[in-house]
């Protein structure tokens, strides 16, 4: 007796010795879920149908504590030892980074998980997993925190219940976060344990953060995770039962966007998740073992828990959707993904419910912009249904599915043609996703306006055009409303690289109604600069109210100038720093027709001021601007003038006046199809060999004018004298853009040739009739040709 | 100058007033960041870790650093014992991943380092007591001396607390993550720990609640009635904010030290003396007088 009962005390020693030795072998996990609670920093995701702020909606700081959950669970069950910084979310666990760090190294843990999840902070979106270390890259403060990291990114990489975008990562943060120096992330900062932070996947992209609503989800990172510990401890072969998980998706059905935004959804996130689905575990004798009913949240995501190894059926059946069957092996301490992709239950033929547009003899023309749309009463078959869609006469034209293969939209590549009967027919042959067809062909007719194209009226910078560097502003006119939704995003200005320009939004104008025209006109932010190219893009669909766009995209390139440039030559005779000596009036003289105050503007490009006119024609064709007291100056034949114009676009002429005393001669400067500054000049030609003095100017309401009002400005007038040649073109010249060179040739000997700007600088100049132009700007010139003492200019396009 | 708060901060109903007389940067130009300063009670000399982790040794009187353990988590929990040697512990991670945790103790006088408890798979952690130190974690007592005077640390959310050789356990507030950072007053006659979730609490020596003093970190007594603390800020990734705060023991008074965007830390007090270092691991040593 007395040895029987020494031996059970042994007994009982020996198993006390072998529990304690194992307890002193037990790795101990520290876990962090991150942040904690439903606060500004706990990243809330707004997703359909939660509110902002809604704590049933997706939170990082939920999901994290999910995961955190289960992962002490599962580690528990595979005999570790646990520890976890919280177990509910609430402000008050959301505890400061040292108190985590700190806790951390008082449990004495061996390793250290903080379990995120990340967001891209822009607007891009991508979903991969990360995992952090202190330290840089490969070279990590905690000996093993990098082994750590690598042992525990494939098995969450390894998931198939999600979209991957791209491959994982694994950073020290140091490395990650440069510009933070070595200060890293706050919880493996000062942390003794081996430390990672683990970003298991993007929450804002936002198929994601549905499934991190998950339970189901959630756990299965918390397993994986717990699978990068065993290995760590080389423990994989220790726990002996896995997990069977999946996603449930109809197979055609398309996710809905019921976000307030559109968002991105990436491969089989296209698809939507089966709501209520009944995924069974069953065993080889049909036995069920597991059962798991995906929840409401739209994420499909199922998970059958330490299951024994083994082959199983997975049955997974919806009432929407035929069941399906598919068998997986178990083995142990490893994951069993499997996805099944529904097929719904259709049990009638598919028809034409409603469509567009609906039209009858006698009824008014339909728009040419107008789509034709089909609703089906289910989700049809594309391939079969684009098959049968029969347009007469045929058009060119493209097909959106919408509502999840519920609705045909076919629109025109272009617009339907005018005044044109067209029918329809969809052939019975056109199936549904189970592949019925139609019981019966579906035809529609409607016939079309006599319009349908926007009309280009006028647009600032056209081709070509010269425009002054200071913050321009472009406008489109249109011959009817513009539809100003995003508009302005459908025009862009580019440098000559490509960069797209800023508009000044704030400053945009758009047509309203009663407007003669549609129209845009909106500002850049920035100069644009003298001698460079830009180009103007109007894309096509730019369109009106009733939809009707543009015939064609249009890429207009304009050149940047300095109006206000030096014109050396010429001699200013006209500063308008003061309006005291001009008036403006609708008949010649003073206190005839109707007059205008002159005023000064601070809008200028010399001096302090320039001279404005705010003006209406009323019912009249003509405005003069005219001094009290004439100039000194006096313009002769062959003189050049010119006058710094500031534009409002309202297409109507200029002109400059002369007189010699007798009659005043209008010279015409050009129309105002331009907005801001612009150099204008005009040879003083075809008149008597006179003294002219400057008598002010005309404008006047031409064919093309587009406004009788407006606001002009002017200032500096310049003068050119003649040097007594002769710049008529000389008989036989000819100016061509050859390559590196311009190139003159001419029935006599050519003696030099100058390149000038548009600001009236000379660029280069040679003897001889050849100019290298290889290192000179795009744009336009004027090329002024010295032939036998004489001088003949031409405009040229480098 | 910018981490400081112009700190003749005045509270007339109370009467407090605080000035800060100095301050200054320690070992600039000397030494690399700095983390985790501590104080011995004189406040002449200062442990404090380096970058890559190692334990120094700052003798503020003449001017002298000594290395007193080298590698990285080569000074975890390091301290001041009150027989003037430096307790710490190091660490190893183990062929089987585990980490491995030996009890160390350094003699300033003859710079020899003893190992004080064996190596053990766990935690381990130097307690400061006012007549030595001691090693302890669960099923480990391992003491500079046989009487190593009183003492307080904690584990998981109970402190503990050693007066006239005998040990006593309080759990006063409700703490599920635990507790961190006690200590005891000068006088020996509170102690003052944090409880996560919950902040600084100050308790007698029989374990009776007398302040919560708030959510603050790292409290270290500055005098009998005085605390200083770390406020902390983050957007739970890094830090967003972080300053020094004085408290009054008995939570009727506070004051900033520093501004909430200095990002000082962890600070340490002794001998009149208030070290800190910031989040880029400057250490500063700042001087104060308190007008009750």
């Amino acid at each position: 007796m007395k040895k029987l009962f020494f031996q059970s005390l042994m007994t009982a020693l020996l198993a006390v010795l072998a529990v304690n030795v194992a307890i002193a072998q037990q790795p101990h996990v520290y876990i962090n879920p991150g942040h904690g609670g439903y606060d500004s920093d706990d990243r809330n995701m707004v997703i359909y149908p939660f509110a902002q702020g809604d704590s049933a909606g997706s939170w990082e700081s939920k999901s994290n504590l999910r995961k955190g959950l289960a992962l002490r669970d599962i580690l528990q069950k595979k005999g570790y030892k646990t520890s976890i910084s919280r177990v509910t979310n609430t402000t008050a666990d959301d505890l400061a980074l040292s108190t985590i760090v700190a806790l951390c190294n008082q449990s004495g843990a061996d390793v250290f998980y903080s379990v995120h999840s990340n967001a891209t902070g822009t607007s891009a979106r991508s979903n991969f997993p990360m995992v952090f270390y202190r330290g840089y890259t490969g070279s990590p403060q905690i000996a093993n925190a990098d082994v750590l990291a690598a042992d525990l990114e494939p098995y969450l990489y390894a998931s198939q219940n999600t979209v991957w975008t791209n491959n994982y990562q694994i950073w020290g943060d140091w490395s990650f976060r440069p510009e933070w120096g070595t200060q890293g992330y706050g919880v493996l900062r000062g942390n003794y344990a081996v430390a990672n932070l683990s970003e298991g996947s993007f929450h804002d992209y936002i198929p994601e953060a549905y499934r991190l609503l998950s339970f189901y989800y959630c756990w299965m990172e918390g397993w994986n995770i717990s699978l990068g510990a065993d290995k760590y401890f080389n423990r994989l072969d220790s726990y002996g039962l896995g997990v069977v998980t999946g996603n449930v998706r109809d197979d055609r059905l398309k996710r809905l966007q019921e976000c307030a935004q559109p968002f991105l959804v990436y491969g089989d996130d296209n698809l939507m998740p089966v709501h209520n689905a009944t995924a069974r575990l069953l065993d080889g004798d049909g036995n069920e073992v597991q059962r798991c009913v995906t929840d409401t949240l739209r994420n499909g995501i199922y998970v059958f828990k330490y299951v024994t190894p083994g082959t199983y059926t997975v049955e997974v059946s919806s009432p929407l959707h035929f069941t399906q069957t598919k068998t997986v092996t178990v083995a142990a301490n490893e994951p069993t993904y499997q996805n099944f992709f529904l097929k719904r239950v259709r049990d009638t033929p598919p028809v034409v419910v409603d469509y567009s547009p609906v039209w009858h003899e006698d009824d008014p023309a339909v728009k040419c912009s107008v789509p034709i749309v089909l609703s089906f009463n289910w989700d049809m078959d594309s391939v079969t249904t684009c098959g049968a869609f029969r347009l007469d006469p045929p058009l060119e034209g493209n097909f959106c599915w919408e509502d999840s293969y519920y609705r045909l939209v076919f629109t025109p590549v272009d617009a339907f043609d005018v005044n044109t009967l067209y029918t329809l027919t969809l052939d019975k042959s056109a199936e549904h996703g189970g592949g019925t067809p139609m019981e019966e062909d579906f035809t529609l007719q409607f016939y079309t306006q006599p319009r349908n194209h926007l009309s280009e009226l006028a647009v600032f910078p056209y081709e070509d055009a010269p425009v002054h560097y200071k913050t321009p502003t472009v406008e489109l006119r249109v011959d009817s409303m513009l539809d100003t939704y995003n508009l302005f995003q459908r025009l862009r200005v580019l440098d000559s690289e490509g960069t797209e320009l800023l508009w000044n939004k704030r400053s945009i104008k758009y047509n309203k109604k009663g407007d003669d025209y549609g129209y845009i006109r909106v500002p850049l932010v920035k100069d644009i600069e003298p001698g460079k190219d830009y180009h103007l893009i109007l894309d096509v669909d730019i369109a009106d109210t009733a939809g009707i766009h543009l015939p064609a995209a249009r890429d207009i390139v304009f050149h940047g100038v300095d109006a206000g440039a030096d014109k050396p030559g010429m001699q200013v005779v006209e500063e308008f720093e003061s309006a005291d000596n001009y008036f403006a009036s609708t008949g010649y003289g003073i206190g005839t027709g109707h007059t205008y105050p002159l005023t000064t503007s601070t809008d200028r490009l010399f001096g302090s001021h320039s001279m404005q006119m705010v003006y209406d024609f009323y019912d009249r064709t003509r405005i003069l601007i005219e001094p009290i007291n004439e100039l000194d100056a006096t313009f002769h034949v062959g003189d050049t003038v010119g006058v710094h114009v500031w534009g409002d676009m309202s297409y109507n002429e200029l002109s400059v006046c002369f007189s010699a005393g007798d009659y005043t001669h209008a010279l015409p400067l050009g129309n105002i199809d331009f907005h801001g500054w612009r150099y204008m000049t005009v040879p003083i030609k075809d008149l008597s060999n006179k003294d002219y003095k400057f008598v002010g100017f005309r404008l006047s309401r031409g064919d093309e004018s587009m406004s009788t009002t407006g606001t002009i400005r002017f200032d500096n007038v310049l003068k050119r004298a003649s040097s007594g040649i002769n710049e008529a073109r000389l008989a036989n010249m000819e100016v061509r853009v050859a390559g590196d060179y311009i190139v003159v040739s001419a029935d006599t000997w050519v003696q030099g040739v100058e390149l000038i700007d548009t600001g009236g600088r000379t660029v280069k100049a040679v003897g001889g009739n050849c100019l290298n132009i290889s290192d000179v700007a795009r744009g336009i010139y004027l090329v002024r040709v010295y032939i036998n003492g004489s001088t003949a200019t031409q405009k040229v396009k480098l | 100058m910018f981490l400081l708060l112009a700190a003749a901060v005045l509270l007339p109903a109370m009467g407090q007033e605080v000035e800060v007389t100095s301050q200054r940067r320690l070992l600039e130009g000397v030494e690399g960041p700095a983390y985790h300063p501590v104080l011995n009670t004189a406040g002449d000399r200062l442990l404090f870790l380096t970058e890559a982790g190692a334990l120094k040794m700052y003798d503020l009187t003449d001017n002298v650093t000594t290395t007193v353990a080298d590698g990285y988590v080569a000074g975890n929990d390091a301290c001041w014992g009150g027989d003037g040697k430096v307790y710490f512990v190091t660490q190893r991670v183990g062929e089987d991943r585990l980490v491995y945790r030996t009890g160390r103790c350094y003699d300033p006088a003859s710079r020899q380092v003893a190992v004080m408890s064996s190596e053990r798979h766990g935690a381990v952690h130097a307690v400061p007591a006012t007549r030595g130190a001691a090693m302890r974690a669960p099923g480990l007592d391992a003491r500079s001396g046989g009487d190593i005077g009183s003492a307080a640390w904690t584990e998981e959310n109970r402190v503990h607390v050693i007066v006239g050789g005998e040990e006593r356990v309080f759990s006063p507030v409700d703490s599920w993550a635990g507790y961190l950072w006690a200590s005891l007053s000068p006088d020996g006659k509170r102690v003052a720990f944090f409880a996560a979730g919950k902040g600084i609490v100050v308790i007698d020596l029989r374990g009776q609640m007398l302040a919560m003093l708030g959510n603050y970190e790292m409290p270290c007594w500055y005098n009998n009635d005085y605390l200083v603390a770390q406020n902390a800020k983050d957007d739970g990734h890094q830090f967003t904010s972080s300053q020094l705060l004085l408290l009054k023991a008995d939570g009727t008074w506070q004051t900033e030290l520093t501004r909430p965007a200095s990002m000082t830390m962890q600070p340490t007090c002794g001998g009149g003396r208030i070290v800190y270092t910031t989040i880029d691991g400057l250490l500063h040593e700042m001087k104060i007088n308190i007008y009750d």
